[in-house]
This record gives C-alpha cells, sequence and structure tokens, in this order.
C-alpha cells in the first residue's frame, strides 16, 4: 500500500499552534499529589489495615484456616478473657497480607476486621504485628 | 547619565586615576551580579515553566517555593570530585568552559541597557562600532565548544562539537545579513550606524515592524546560536551522551549550563534592542531599562516555550534550512531595506 504524503501546509502555522498548545498547558493546575504532607483520595470504603478487638475474639482460628497466604498464625497471649479459654488471638504479618477480607467475613464475632488506614510501610523488615499491636493505631505501632 | 559617572562622582576624593579605575571595578562587579542573578532567576522559573508544562509542581523543597534550589545545586557541583579524562589535552579541556563564559559576560559589557531613573546606564564602556564588536565576541563563544569537544579526547564529545560547528556556520550568515540590514537602514539616520546605542536611539519605528523577515531569521538564528532544542545539535542528549560537555564534570559543567542561558537571555536582549525597540518606550529617559527587561523577558518566554515544544531536527535538514530557506529569506529582507530606504526614506 503506497503511504500518502501529507498536505503541505505554510510551514510556521504548525510551530505556532504547537507553542500555543505547550504555552496554554503552563497555565494548567499540577495533577503531582506531593504524598507525604497531601493525602491522596481514597473512597469511602477503602480497606487496607487489620484490626482486632481482644474482648471479642473467641480464638476459634477461622481467620488462620480461611487465610490464602497463610499471613495469620494464632499466637497465645496471657489474657483473662471468659469467651476465650485457650487465650489465642491472631498474629498478622502483612509482608504477605493481599487485603482479601476473607478473615473479617468469616469472623463469628467481627472481632477481627479492616480499617481505613493504609500507611503500613516500614523501614525495617518487619511487617509482623502481634495481637496487642493489631488493637492500636498504625501511629501507635509506630512508636 | 552613566552609572560609571555617578560612581565616580562618588569616589571623586580619590582623585581621577583612582576614582575610574575603583569605579570600573565596581561596575564590572555589578555587571556580573546582574548577569548572574538573572541567569540564576532564569534558571529557575524556566524548571517551573517546564514543570508547569509537563503538569508536575518542579522544585519546591528548597526554600520557600523552590527558590534557593540553583543555589544549592552550585553548591553541589561545586562539591564535586572534578575527573579529568586520562588523555586529555590539558589546556584546551581547562580553558574551554571559561571560554564561552567570559565570552558570554564580555558582550553584556557592551549592550546599551538604557537609563534607571538615578542609576543611569548599566553599559560599561562603549565603543562607536559596538555592533561589530558584540557579534565578534558572540563569534568566539562557539570556538570553546569546539574546543572543549577536541580536548575531550572523547567520540561523543568530538561528534557533538563537529555538528555544533556546522550549525554555527550555517546560522551565522542569515544572522549577519539581517543585521546588515537594520545598519543599511539606520545609516539613512545616523552617522554612527555601527554603534548600539545610537542605532536603538534613532529609530522611528521598531526595525521588526519594518522588517519582520529579518525579525524571524534573525531570531531563528540566536535560537540557533544558543543552542537549546530545536537546534541542541551540539548536546544531542539522546544520541550523544551530552555532546561537547560529555567529559565535563563538576562547575566546568555548571559553567557550560549557564552559558547556554545566558546565550538565551543576551540573544532576547540583542533581539529587543535591534528589532523591538529596546529601551525605547514612554518615559524612556527614566524607565528606559526597565522596558528593555520586559521586551527581553518576553521574548525569553519565548525561547523557552520553543525549547519545550520542539524536538531536534535531524542534522542534515538544520543545515538545509540554513542555507536554503533562511539565506534566500535573508536576503529577500536586504532588498526590501534597501528599497525601504532609499525608496521610501524610512
Amino acid at each position: 500500500m503506497e503511504v500518502k504524503e501529507p498536505k503541505r501546509k505554510f510551514p510556521l502555522i504548525g510551530i505556532i499552534s504547537g507553542m500555543i498548545s505547550v504555552a496554554s498547558h503552563g497555565l494548567k493546575k499540577p495533577i503531582t499529589v506531593q504524598y507525604p504532607e497531601q493525602k491522596p483520595y481514597t473512597p469511602e470504603r477503602f480497606r487496607f489495615r487489620i484490626s482486632l478487638k481482644l474482648d471479642d475474639c473467641v480464638g476459634c482460628t477461622l481467620c488462620e484456616q480461611v487465610c490464602p497466604n497463610g499471613s495469620i498464625k494464632m499466637e497465645s497471649l496471657n489474657r483473662e478473657n471468659p469467651r476465650n479459654k485457650r487465650k489465642i488471638y491472631p498474629d498478622v504479618n502483612f509482608g504477605t497480607c493481599t487485603v482479601c477480607r476473607n478473615c473479617e467475613e468469616i469472623c463469628p464475632t467481627t472481632a477481627i476486621y479492616l480499617t481505613h488506614e493504609f500507611e503500613t510501610s516500614r523501614t525495617r523488615n518487619s511487617f509482623l504485628y502481634s495481637p496487642t499491636e493489631l488493637t492500636m493505631k498504625e501511629e501507635d505501632v509506630k512508636k | 547619565m552613566n552609572l560609571l559617572y555617578r560612581l565616580f562622582l562618588i569616589l571623586r576624593f580619590l582623585g581621577h586615576d583612582l576614582g575610574y579605575a575603583l569605579s570600573y571595578i565596581i561596575e564590572s562587579i555589578i555587571l556580573i551580579l546582574f548577569v548572574s542573578i538573572s541567569l540564576i532567576i532564569m534558571i529557575y522559573s524556566f524548571r517551573k515553566y517546564m514543570a508547569r508544562v509537563q503538569m508536575r509542581i518542579g522544585p519546591n523543597r528548597v526554600g520557600r517555593f523552590g527558590s534557593l534550589q540553583l543555589i544549592a545545586d552550585a553548591l553541589k557541583l561545586a562539591g564535586k570530585e572534578v575527573i579529568f579524562p586520562k588523555e586529555r589535552d590539558d589546556l584546551p579541556y581547562k580553558v574551554a568552559p571559561f571560554l564561552v563564559f567570559f565570552g558570554l559576560i564580555l558582550s553584556f559589557a557592551f549592550l546599551p541597557y538604557g537609563d534607571l531613573a538615578w542609576f543611569g546606564n548599566l553599559t560599561i564602556t562603549y565603543s562607536s562600532v559596538s555592533i561589530i564588536f558584540i557579534f565578534a565576541i558572540i563569534a568566539i563563544m562557539p570556538i570553546g565548544e569546539v574546543l572543549a569537544g577536541i580536548s575531550s579526547r572523547n567520540k561523543y564529545a568530538l561528534m557533538g562539537s563537529l555538528r555544533a560547528v556546522a550549525k554555527d556556520i550555517s546560522f551565522e550568515i542569515p544572522m549577519m545579513l539581517s543585521v546588515i540590514a537594520i545598519i543599511m537602514m539606520a545609516s539613512a539616520r545616523t552617522p554612527t550606524a555601527l554603534n548600539f546605542q545610537s542605532v536603538v536611539a534613532t529609530e522611528i519605528l521598531p526595525y521588526g515592524i519594518l522588517e519582520p523577515l529579518g525579525l524571524i531569521v534573525f531570531f531563528i538564528a540566536m535560537v540557533a546560536r544558543a543552542s537549546y532544542s530545536p537546534f541542541d545539535m551540539g548536546e544531542s542528549d539522546s544520541e550523544l551522551v551530552s555532546g561537547y560537555s560529555t567529559e565535563y564534570t563538576g562547575m566546568r559543567f555548571g559553567i557550560f549550563y549557564m552559558g547556554l542561558f545566558g546565550s538565551i537571555f543576551l540573544g532576547s536582549i540583542i533581539v529587543s534592542l535591534l528589532y523591538l525597540g529596546g529601551f525605547n518606550g514612554p518615559y524612556s529617559g527614566y524607565v528606559g531599562f526597565i522596558w528593555l527587561m520586559i521586551k527581553a523577558t518576553i521574548l525569553v518566554i519565548i525561547s523557552f516555550t520553543v525549547w519545550l515544544t520542539m524536538p531536534r531536527i535531524r542534522i542534515d535538514k538544520l543545515v538545509n534550512s540554513g542555507w536554503k530557506y533562511l539565506l534566500p529569506i535573508s536576503f529577500i529582507n536586504l532588498v526590501l531595506a534597501g528599497v525601504l530606504t532609499l525608496g521610501f526614506g524610512w
């Protein structure tokens, strides 16, 4: 197939129209989000970080069984709770969690649930959260 | 009134010789400061403008709105280790960046800046042939690029400098021809038509209105002279690593970078002086300098827009556009200028 040559126009017109469109971009607002100071928009139903209510947890190990990546392990914690006789509570590794929300769905007492927080990045290579750390907010855990 | 004479009046108590010597030195320092500060403002505003065109924010960490970013960059460059290539040609390699920069600073000393209230004119020294002098100094700057390319002993640097020479030669002649057209028209009004000051001061209409072809040719030639996109043959950063400045590190590289922006500023001032009326305007006896700076700023913004809009053109197309289009256009411009001067007496 033969490629047609484009119609030759007066050479300056294309250059000037290109310059005008470049200059008009100079008046637009930047779309960059300055992340640590300026939080990005997250939808209302967005969920990421797993939290735990120690009083509600009955130690049924369903969350451990349903977790597809084995991120949740049960850990014994010496704490008086009449509903949790075996004294075992979930322990979450965020390094492998894919936020499938199966644990929240299967939990019979809604003790384990996901929150709106998403800043779980660490400088040290440890994403393990003990049951007491899961009850705290993310800022307190980092301290 | 001249700034030099103002300084001399202050330093009169030192006697004639010492007073003038000191006031020359002080005025030179003022000029270097003026050029450096304008370069810093230009580089900062270019980075901000480029960021806005690309819908980014640009420098915003150092100082308020990133205004101290350039000073931080300069400190970083000055603190870097200077690495010399092993098989360099020593003297040209070390001299080349300074040749570019001193050529730039020297040409600012001869430009007529117009008056600014009490301070007067910033021009350091006058010459009756200052137009020829300035274009001679501008012609020195490519020699620095060539020396840098040849003495680095690097194939990319050599190719970059050869391309820069090809570009400079093909745009030098149209540039000078369009200047000759202005000198022709000015010679009808003033006996010293080679003096920048008198050429600009005696015009009736800005020469850009009388010879728009010359304005276009001269502006394109100044874009090519300053060697930014679409004529950044010397640098060609996507093919030749960084062109003639490949082997340069630290502050010497920074001087090349400053030289690029300085050429844009110098080109904008010369275009606004020759074609847009320069310091002429309402109340030019008091604010002529500000008129010149306003015109130069508009031209600098247009230059930045050209830089950001266009890709680099191929080397053969570049040489073609210099010899086959700009040269005939500048000849036509020369003939039209002659017709206007002799036939209509403008």
